[in-house]
């Protein structure tokens, strides 16, 4: 990756858009301009970075990020491995497209309460952002897998192919950038369902620290989690972006 | 090397190395019309004969190297390769095709791309047959390189290495150099003349260049388009390997006037 006049000017563009975001949200917090409960940067990471208050943050965010691994984790293997399963046994495709399409059509939040039945409400978490991403990567891998050109897929036949080697050789890798892209936009995903997970009366973790701090007016925490949440997702987001650039230059 | 097989009776339907017998292909239309590419196209090529099928673009004689290559089944006719249906060929990894556009796969090495047939055909990659082909089409020292890094002449030599790396018994070549400039294919011609008089192995090539037919083939057979039909033939008669300079002869140029009369719309009435 070259660091051409263009990527330094849109990096300097991004810094100074986030840095006139987070002045923006002081001077609003400073002045009072949207009322008591949106506070200033600073109160927020005063509030944060107090040492008494690190045991809290450090549970909640082991607890959270916990179930957002596992979650994504999950997700992704079963949504990888279904498109892949429809790929191979094409009759079975549009059944298990209606029923992702259905699963997706259903709130998750309509969902939470049968989690919480069926598992534990420790996993509840886990298991929405497990459905979130299993969509997104069941959708990005089934398109993805017909991504090869016909000229490679002549390629492969007049080489004598069988089914299987194609799937290695040529599907999969073709799918790759899609799966990856898929990848990177189930981060934020599974951050959500995990944090929402957390509000149907989990124990622990970012999502608890929210719902407890809004019900007691404790505006600091209640924007410290958010801040957690939010910067976690965004670093993750962002780390898969560089590793979708990668992919990109080299699979398309 | 394989001198062609004069000997071979020349009535048994498998003295020939691709013999396409009386093939027709129609093709049916999304509105469900039809249309009839080919129409009673018959080529007989005999064991490492070098032959190109010449005709503006349209004509059907894309249409017949994929009918060899098991790549469309044929609609009236019959195509068999080395005695069988020409599936059996590729399924034994032993046809080599090179494609218009190269085909190559981006995110393999040029190396790896050259060992792809092996992997295909579960065989121990052949390291050194990858070298020794590498050189053969000038590329020495690219082998990590990636197809993108490569201008396009270098992609299509790498995709004839390819194609030839399982020594296959029939090479079909489809308009290899057909996307690169003038200066560049006429190169290239010349090195895939040098590459196939070291192996001579049976090929098809397809090809709306005069020129490059004449340069590299046996026999030139001239189809016209819509249906296809084959409507001239000709013999080249120029020893092999024969240097660039054949192309300056008065024969040469002779022969050259003639295909070029017969590709002419009204050239065959």
């Amino acid at each position: 990756m070259k660091m051409t006049a263009e990527r330094w000017q849109s990096l300097t563009l991004g810094i100074v858009g986030i840095a006139l975001f987070l002045a923006a949200w002081e001077a609003i917090g400073v002045n009072r301009l949207a009322g008591l409960t949106w506070p200033p940067l600073s109160a927020v990471f005063q509030f944060m970075f107090d040492p008494t208050k690190a045991q809290l943050f450090i549970r909640a965010m082991e607890a959270s990020f916990s179930m957002v691994i596992l979650g994504y984790v999950t997700g992704s293997v079963v949504g990888i491995a279904l498109a892949g399963l429809v790929h191979v046994l094409p009759v079975v495709r549009p059944g298990m497209d209606r029923l992702a399409s259905v699963i997706h059509a259903i709130p998750a939040i309509a969902l939470a309460p049968l989690f919480i039945v069926l598992i534990s409400r420790e996993f509840t978490g886990m298991a929405i952002a497990a459905l979130n991403v299993f969509f997104i990567l069941y959708v990005s891998t089934t398109s993805g897998l017909n991504n090869s050109t016909a000229g490679h897929r002549d390629l492969f036949q007049v080489l004598g192919s069988s089914r299987t080697t194609r799937l290695l050789r040529l599907d999969l890798p073709a799918a790759l950038p899609a799966v990856v892209s898929g990848m990177k936009y189930s981060v934020p995903a599974a951050f959500i369902g995990a944090i929402l997970g957390e509000w149907f009366g989990s124990s622990r973790g970012l999502g608890l620290l929210m719902v407890s701090a809004m019900q007691n007016f404790q505006i600091p925490l209640l924007w410290s989690a958010v801040f957690i949440a939010s910067t976690a997702s965004l670093i993750v987001f962002g780390l898969m972006g560089l590793l979708e650039q990668f992919v990109y230059g080299r699979y398309k | 090397m394989n001198a062609p097989l004069s000997s071979a009776p020349a009535t048994a339907p498998e003295a020939w190395a691709i013999n396409v017998d009386h093939v027709g292909k129609t093709f049916t239309l999304d509105g469900g019309k039809e249309l009839k590419a080919i129409d009673d196209v018959d080529i007989k090529i005999g064991q490492g004969e070098f032959v190109a099928l010449l005709g503006p673009s349209g004509c059907g004689k894309s249409t017949i190297l994929r009918l060899v290559a098991a790549l469309e089944d044929v609609s009236t006719g019959r195509v068999t390769v080395e005695g069988s249906n020409p599936t059996a060929l590729s399924r034994a990894h032993r046809l080599g095709v090179a494609f218009q556009d190269h085909a190559l796969l981006p995110w393999l090495t040029i190396r790896d791309n050259i060992a792809l047939p092996y992997k295909v055909a579960g065989r121990p990659v052949d390291d050194k047959r990858i070298a020794e082909l590498l050189a053969l089409v000038g590329l020495s020292g690219f082998e990590k390189a990636r197809p993108r890094q490569l201008s396009g002449g270098m992609r299509q030599r790498v995709s004839i290495a390819r194609a030839l790396v399982l020594k296959p018994d029939v090479l079909l070549l489809d308009e290899p150099f057909g996307a690169l400039d003038a200066v560049t294919r006429r190169h290239m011609n010349v090195e895939l003349q040098r590459i196939w008089s070291e192996q001579r192995i049976t090929t098809l090539l397809v090809t709306h260049s005069v020129e490059e037919a004449l340069f590299l083939a046996d026999r030139v057979i001239v189809m016209s388009g819509r249906p296809g039909r084959i409507i001239k033939e000709i013999q080249v008669p120029f020893a092999r390997p024969r240097s660039p300079d054949v192309q300056r002869t008065m024969e040469f140029h002779h022969l050259a006037d003639e295909l070029t009369l017969a590709l002419e719309p009204e050239g065959h009435h």
